[in-house]
């Protein structure tokens, strides 16, 4: 059977798209297309590798990763809100800025515009439960993957609840859905906006230092359009983070498919890559025919 | 005499703002040597120098404006028409990928051959960016990111094409095999690589600021942007101006990469030109989509990108400086309330 490890890769394959497709979820409620996800992610692939390089603690190096993103998407968030920029432009620069500051400051510190490997750092940690493990399938497919992978799927939890449970959620959603709506209650729109973009900052860095942190190395441009394919999750996922879940499966699966395809098939490694933006492309179209149908039946 | 100097300090007042900015970003150049560079002072000089030290830095850097001229203008059409093309990239090494083989098919036809090649390049960039404009058309697919989902993909086939069956296998390097000698660009201002690739992107810039601004359909186009609704309501077929300006758009990507083949590099190398798709992007941005303002703002960035090549080359600075100081740029050049800078509001 080779469904079952394809499977078990593409449960990790999703994670971080997973991860920066929550935190995106909110900008998107909000009213914001937000397109930096890829350059946030990149940030903190770099930021929480070196910061754990440097100060030799897993936790600490991912804490301050967090605050490095957190801070780029901060100043996205300002710049467009308050400054009054185009959202679209702003996170193309957000983008850029990330793709040049990684290369420039692993210049600047290791010598090095390649591939930088922390040998020291230490590896993430795995959750290991043999009973659950023991399961057929369930066990092979969901059981055994690093902290990462699981908590991915409580911050899809912890996301649907404060975005359908809380005050806050309601504010969120009521930014994008209804502007007036909330200023005639005396609140502001664009502070919640703003808060969409430092919870995107958050998961964006989780996001992108399972990438790094799970190669044990940084690669220039490494998310390699991993931000885009959340977005277009967000989409696909109906702007539901149940959809998430599912959509994040499926560009897991193509992508876990597609690494089996190379090893079984010899197709050519530029095909292989491409891959999972051809089948991105057609999620999105097959996603956009059925949306146009069904305004159209309305 | 009043009423002419009336309308030029208006001008001046309103592009304040733009000036702010670039001293904004100039300020990042200096702030990052000092924080980057053991020698500051010596990587500024470079910098800000190096590009107009000689004629051959001078005409490098006039020759890597022609494909920002190109994308910026290649931009600016789609944008004019209300669609976003973030597919530049795959469209540009596309454009150049195909015209490079043409124009190794089409050796002996001489002129019609280096005319022939452009143009079918050129063809291949605009199908590229027509799909999305189609997908928009029929579904309501967003152009946006189906655009750069293509441009990815692209870009990947191209590097396998160029790998694997038209390698040249006499060279070193990742590239096809070179084009006819009579195939190449003449060169001015020797012994730098400037091009007459350049008078084909200023004639370019002159012939699209003639169909926007004096043709019926550049008018539709333009209407169509600033209002699709409207301009269905007046009978314009907005249904083609999804489609027509972005073939344009990604035609003109195309363009500049055949261009960039023939005038500089004469092989399709792998990963030739990364960043120029987003680099012209970048330059419509600064000239609000106006074809007179691309030159401007296209001579910008080739400034500053050659600033950080010649940086990196006599100092301990990586290129890679440029692309911070252009995402500073990006991040306030669409910034309502820097351009508010200067405007004086009436009646307060």
């Amino acid at each position: 059977m080779v469904a079952i490890p394809v499977l078990h890769s593409a449960v990790a394959i999703m994670t971080p798209l997973l991860l920066a497709a929550t935190g995106g979820l909110f900008t998107e409620l909000s009213g914001m297309l937000n397109i930096a996800l890829e350059g946030l992610m990149l940030l903190g692939a770099f930021a929480s590798i070196v910061c754990a390089h440097y100060t030799g603690n897993l936790f600490l190096g991912i804490l301050l990763g967090i605050v490095c993103t957190m801070a780029l998407s901060a100043i996205l968030g300002s710049v467009t809100l308050y400054l009054k920029s185009n959202l679209f432009i702003t996170g193309l620069a957000t983008n850029l800025f990330a793709s040049g500051l990684t290369v420039v400051l692993s210049f600047h510190l290791f010598g090095n515009k390649g591939v930088v490997v922390f040998k020291e750092v230490a590896q993430l940690p795995h959750l290991k439960i043999p009973a659950l493990q023991s399961i057929p399938i369930f066990g092979d497919i969901f059981i055994g993957h690093n902290v990462f992978v699981y908590l991915s799927w409580s911050l899809v939890l912890i996301s649907a609840w404060v975005l359908y449970r809380t005050p806050f959620g309601f504010r969120v959603r009521a930014a994008g859905l209804h502007e007036k709506t909330l200023v005639s209650l005396g609140m502001r729109p664009q502070r919640y906006r703003f808060i969409a973009f430092l919870i995107s900052g958050f998961s964006c860095a989780l996001g992108g230092a399972v990438l790094s942190l799970n190669l044990g190395a940084f690669v220039p441009n490494m998310t390699s359009g991993k931000g885009w394919i959340a977005l277009v999750v967000i989409f696909l996922g109906q702007k539901k983070p149940v959809g998430l879940l599912f959509a994040a499966l499926i560009f897991g699966f193509a992508d876990a498919f597609s690494n089996y395809a190379q090893g079984a098939w010899n197709v050519p490694t530029d095909f292989i890559l491409a891959l999972p933006y051809i089948f991105t492309l057609l999620a999105m179209i097959g996603f956009s025919i059925y949306t146009s149908h069904k305004d159209r039946v309305e | 005499m009043n009423k002419k100097r009336q309308p030029f300090s208006t001008f001046l007042r309103g592009s304040l703002g733009i000036f702010v900015i670039i001293a904004i970003a100039l300020a990042v150049i200096v702030i990052l040597s000092f924080l980057l560079s053991k020698t500051p002072l010596r990587t500024l000089r470079y910098f800000f120098l190096g590009p107009l030290q000689n004629r051959y830095y001078f005409g490098n850097m006039l020759n890597t404006a022609i494909p920002l001229i190109f994308g910026g203008l290649g931009f600016s059409l789609a944008m004019r028409a209300g669609s976003f093309n973030l597919g530049g990239e795959g469209q540009l090494y596309s454009g150049a990928f195909v015209a490079t083989i043409s124009a190794l098919f089409l050796a002996q036809w001489g002129v019609f051959g280096v005319i022939l090649a452009l143009f079918l390049g050129s063809v291949v960039g605009g199908l590229i960016a027509g799909l999305s404009g189609v997908l928009k058309m029929r579904w309501n697919t967003n152009e946006l990111i189906t655009t750069f989902l293509v441009s990815y993909a692209v870009v990947l086939v191209v590097n396998y094409l160029i790998a694997g069956p038209f390698l040249d296998t006499e060279t070193n390097l990742i590239a096809t095999k070179k084009i006819p000698e009579n195939f190449r660009f003449l060169h001015i201002l020797k012994p730098s690589n400037l091009s007459i690739g350049i008078l084909f992107a200023l004639l370019a810039i002159i012939l699209v600021h003639l169909y926007l601004y004096k043709t019926k359909s550049g008018y539709e186009l333009i209407m169509v942007g600033l209002n699709p609704r409207f301009a269905r309501y007046g009978g314009i077929r907005t249904s083609w101006y999804r489609v027509w300006p972005m073939f344009l758009s990604g035609a003109f990507f195309g363009l500049g990469g055949g261009m960039t083949i023939f005038g500089t590099y004469y092989a399709c190398m792998k990963d030739f030109s990364v960043g120029m798709g987003w680099n012209g992007l970048a330059v419509a941005l600064i000239a609000r989509y106006r074809p007179a303002a691309i030159i401007p703002a296209a001579l910008f960035f080739a400034y500053i990108e050659s600033g950080a090549r010649n940086a990196m080359m006599h100092s301990d600075v990586t290129f890679e400086i440029a692309s911070i100081v252009q995402s500073v740029v990006f991040f306030l050049v669409t910034s309502t309330v820097l351009q508010q800078i200067g405007v004086k509001k009436r009646g307060l």
